[in-house]
């Protein structure tokens, strides 16, 4: 076991990533998997309709919430942890209280698939994208729709808030991928705008400054929004079908984390842009990735044919 | 965060009235916003008030503006102002008094109530510690009562002598403040310990010096009952105070001994003073319609330190003389602002969050108007709202938005009126002040790929790139924040109401789902929810029933009533509009609508 402060530092030799556990309570395709912000919960939603709140420390099945008529596609939680919120197919988005399982409210104005939400840091917003083609912004006290943003041409695939909340950033399908003023719902910029490749993600630094875009030609490329010029591509992965989500891995050192459709998580370098590590083991796309936020902890989910939540850690 | 992709080429002030927040029971009378600008604060009058009352408010303004205003919002000691508000007179439901409510300036909703079980009487004043964890109220039951923001708890409640008009939190420490109160000196208060320093409101010789400006009220010596206005300074070490004299005294905060003076030339009594946030000037409004600006010569640090050199090197002078020279060297005059022609009397004349602006409201009765002025004197923009008096005025400490409070208790929030932006819609667009001739490049249009070079990137990927770290914000940059800032009141939705319209909704939106695609109802569906939560603007709806909010909201009955009416629709076969329907009835209440959409 190496020391805390070896483990902090980035010279270190790496320590590869195990498997901990497989969490199989799904039925059908795990769409989306994430941690709390305090870290003490983790969500995962599955086309089964369901959502499964586990406990992050023991990995035991807390609660599973049942209401959606269609099964879910995304889901996000509030800063406080204290709230889940759901995009179904079923046109609506479920604010859920993670502490005792109950839906609490119901977002209704989409017009078809409700594909990806993020709360913004507040937690007084939440954003959400839709094959409508919009992008809706909901005040979550009231459950009211403040804006409803003819975003895209094609479904949006992802949206995201910047670290105070001012800026919204969208992709889809139709290429392009847009940043949004909040407060007003107005276009700021077009960071992307081609045809093709469809921009399947799209995420915004932890510090709000860059923006991770992820484009069905297996490439991932974190933006410089300000200057509208890429820094940084990461390639080696499988991607050209499915939204597979990826994140920033901080918590030992700085790397890039995502699924990939041939069944494996990849771990990327930050800096470098080097394939660290390939994390094996699950039977379908890798959907969706998580970090745990001060842990060495990632989460996985598999499409159909695994149905599992995976589990990797890396020992200090 | 967004300022680096936001055009530079937009002004920043605002122009045009953007939204109005409105009490359902009660009015506001004054506002201030935390020092983030993300929370404001406001107490709340009761909405039935009675004749006696309503004359009551008046007079008891009419001193309030006489006096310290009750709202210089400028951020001054980083605290953030509330909306001070008078309590309600009556109270309609259970609750007995004047409460505080904080707005989510964000969602522009009802964050946060703070209500005192103890105290009914109009509160007078209302002050955000700088961390934004407590809020300091000033009632007109002589009473001041700190609130934890986020337990919504009341910490300390003491009564003092006589009614303070304005409180302020010393930006160090949120158990010191600052107390104006009607009929006597200024007072620091120890909250926890209750010990009471007097501050000076005059120096015992007459300033009989070389202004000759300074001439009346200084020897009637009718003075320490006027209400007289003060504010710490950025960090609290000093304390400056407006007299009736018109004098400017520099007072040290610990040991309540005036420091310094600077007579105002016209010397009419000061209405109000208030630092501007990064504590470099200091504002003046005087009686004789002049808003005046001074350099504060000091540093904003070891002030304390300074004064005393000054009161050595100036030695051989006494009394009042030496007051003045240490003075010199303190504040200097840098602006004056004033309407030539209309003459009008200003009401809480504060800065713009960075300094740059500085906005007045005008007096007048039964004029709504906001001047704002460049710090180098230019007039820019004059704001005219309805026909209601102006009796509050805050600037947003970080974006360029003016709120204004109306006699009427409707706060107004003023801001820039958005023009589209076309270098937002492609990558490479980008905006000219003028037109310029394009040069084409010689090979630009040729078809033949080969030419067309490969872009070469210019960033190099092997750059480090920092994706943690954040800069502090220019306009907080001062930050020595010992607590943890409370930027945000955790949201809690509201629960939706009825178990039954769930069921219901559950059904139509299967319907929904069931012949909905293609159909032309969907999209008129996005288009009229679209107008709807456009036209609805100001209007909020908080349809489970927060007690207060912009709008009316519909009774639990009425809810009940249109979930009927909206299950007979459903049995024809336009679902998708039978939703939008339901939207419509549950964001607006109003059956007028209903009906209206129905004809469609």
């Amino acid at each position: 076991m190496a020391t805390s402060t070896n483990s902090s530092n980035s010279s270190q030799p790496y320590k590869p990533y195990r498997h901990l556990k497989t969490l199989t309570a799904h039925n059908l395709a795990v769409s989306c998997v994430k941690f709390s912000n305090d870290g003490t919960l983790l969500a995962s939603g599955s086309l089964d309709k369901t959502l499964i709140i586990w406990s992050s420390a023991t990995l035991s099945l807390l609660h599973r919430l049942t209401g959606h008529s269609e099964g879910i596609s995304d889901i996000a939680w509030s800063s406080d942890s204290h709230y889940v919120c759901s995009a179904s197919d079923d046109r609506t988005l479920r604010i859920w209280d993670a502490n005792t399982g109950d839906c609490v409210k119901i977002l209704r104005g989409h017009t078809h698939i409700v594909f990806c939400v993020n709360f913004n840091p507040q937690s007084n917003y939440i954003v959400s994208g839709s094959f409508d083609e919009t992008v809706r912004v909901w005040e979550v006290k009231t459950g009211k729709c403040i804006h409803v943003i003819k975003a895209h041409d094609m479904p949006v695939t992802s949206v995201h808030f910047n670290r105070d909340g001012s800026l919204i950033v969208s992709g889809s399908h139709d290429g392009s991928c847009k940043i949004w003023d909040t407060n007003a719902g107005a276009l700021l910029k077009t960071l992307i705008d081609d045809k093709l490749p469809a921009v399947s993600f799209a995420r915004f630094s932890p510090n709000g400054k860059f923006i991770l875009v992820a484009t069905l030609n297996n490439t991932l490329k974190l933006w410089n929004y300000a200057t509208g010029k890429f820094l940084k591509i990461y390639s080696g992965h499988e991607n050209k079908v499915y939204c597979v989500t990826s994140t920033f891995s901080v918590t030992n050192g700085r790397y890039i984390v995502s699924g990939s459709e041939d069944r494996c998580v990849y771990l990327w370098d930050l800096q470098m842009r080097n394939l660290i590590q390939k994390l094996e083991g699950h039977t379908d796309t890798v959907i969706a990735v998580s970090c745990h936020p001060r842990e060495n902890k990632i989460a996985s989910a598999g499409l159909d044919g695994d149905r599992t939540v995976r589990i990797w850690v890396q020992d200090s | 965060m967004n300022a680096s992709i936001i055009d530079p080429l937009q002004g920043d002030f605002p122009e045009v009235i953007e939204e109005y927040l409105e009490l359902e029971h009660g009015i506001m009378k004054c506002i201030a916003f935390n020092r983030r600008g993300t929370l404001l604060a406001a107490n709340r009058a009761a909405g039935n008030l009675c004749v006696e009352n309503v004359s009551l408010l008046c007079m008891f303004l009419a001193l309030c503006h006489g006096s310290p205003s009750a709202i210089d919002n400028t951020d001054l000691s980083h605290s953030r102002f509330v909306f001070g508000l008078f309590g309600p007179f009556t109270l309609k439901s259970g609750c007995n008094d004047g409460s505080c409510v904080i707005w989510d300036f964000l969602t522009r909703g009802v964050a946060k109530e703070l209500r005192d079980s103890e105290c009914s009487s109009p509160i007078t004043s209302i002050c955000w510690s700088k961390c934004g964890n407590r809020i300091l109220v000033s009632a007109a039951d002589k009473s001041l009562s700190l609130w934890d923001v986020l337990s919504g708890k009341r910490i300390r409640r003491i009564v003092l002598q006589q009614t303070p008009l304005q409180a302020r939190l010393h930006p160090g420490s949120s158990k010191l403040c600052l107390a104006c109160p009607l009929s006597c000196t200024p007072m620091i208060i120890d909250l926890n310990t209750e010990d009471t320093t007097f501050l000076k409101v005059s120096v015992s010789e007459k300033p009989n010096g070389p202004n000759p400006a300074s001439r009346n009220k200084s020897s009637d010596g009718s003075t320490s009952f006027t209400p007289t206005a003060a504010c710490f300074s950025k960090y609290g070490n000093l304390v400056y105070v407006g007299n009736s004299k018109g004098e400017i005294l520099v007072i040290d905060s610990k040991d309540g001994e005036v420091r310094g003076m600077v007579p105002i030339s016209g010397g009419s009594v000061v209405k109000s003073i208030v630092f501007s946030r990064n504590g470099q000037y200091l504002l003046t409004n005087s009686n004789d319609r002049v808003i005046r600006i001074y350099e504060n010569l000091l540093p904003l640090k070891d002030e304390v330190r300074v004064l005393d050199e000054l009161n050595k090197s100036f030695g051989d002078l006494n009394g009042v003389e030496k007051l003045k020279a240490i003075g010199s060297r303190c504040l200097t005059l840098f602006r004056e602002f004033q309407d030539a022609i209309t003459k009008v009397h200003w009401k809480a004349p504060c800065f713009s969050g960075d300094g740059e602006w500085v906005v007045g409201g005008s007096a007048s009765k039964g004029e709504h108007k906001i001047y704002i002025w460049d710090r180098a004197g230019h007039l820019v923009k004059i704001l005219e709202g309805p026909k209601e008096a102006l009796i509050d005025l805050a600037w947003h400490p970080v974006r360029p938005i003016v709120v204004s409070v109306s006699l009427n208790g409707i706060v107004f929030i003023w801001a820039k009126d958005y023009t589209e932006n076309w270098s937002a819609f492609a990558p490479d667009f980008k905006e000219l002040e003028e037109n310029e001739e394009y040069v084409e490049r010689e090979d630009e249009f040729d078809l033949n790929p080969e030419t067309e070079k490969p872009k070469g990137s210019d960033v190099n990927e092997d750059d480090k790139v920092d994706i943690m770290t954040v800069e502090k914000d220019p306009n907080f940059s001062d930050s020595d924040m010992s607590q943890e800032e409370l930027c945000f009141l955790p949201v809690s939705p509201i629960p939706d109401v009825h178990e039954q319209q769930d069921k219901f909704l559950e059904s139509s939106s299967k319907v929904v789902d069931s012949n909905n695609s293609g159909s032309p109802f969907s999209e008129e569906a996005v288009t009229n929810e679209h107008m709807m939560n456009h036209a609805s603007s100001p209007v909020e709806d908080d349809a489970a029933g927060t007690r207060i909010k912009r709008k009316r909201k519909p009774s639990e009955k009425v809810l009940e009533l249109q979930a009927e009416k909206v299950k007979k629709p459903l049995k024809s076969s336009k679902s998708s509009r039978t939703k939008t329907k339901y939207l419509v009835d549950e964001n607006a209440g109003n059956d007028f609508y209903y009906d209206e959409l129905s004809d469609e």
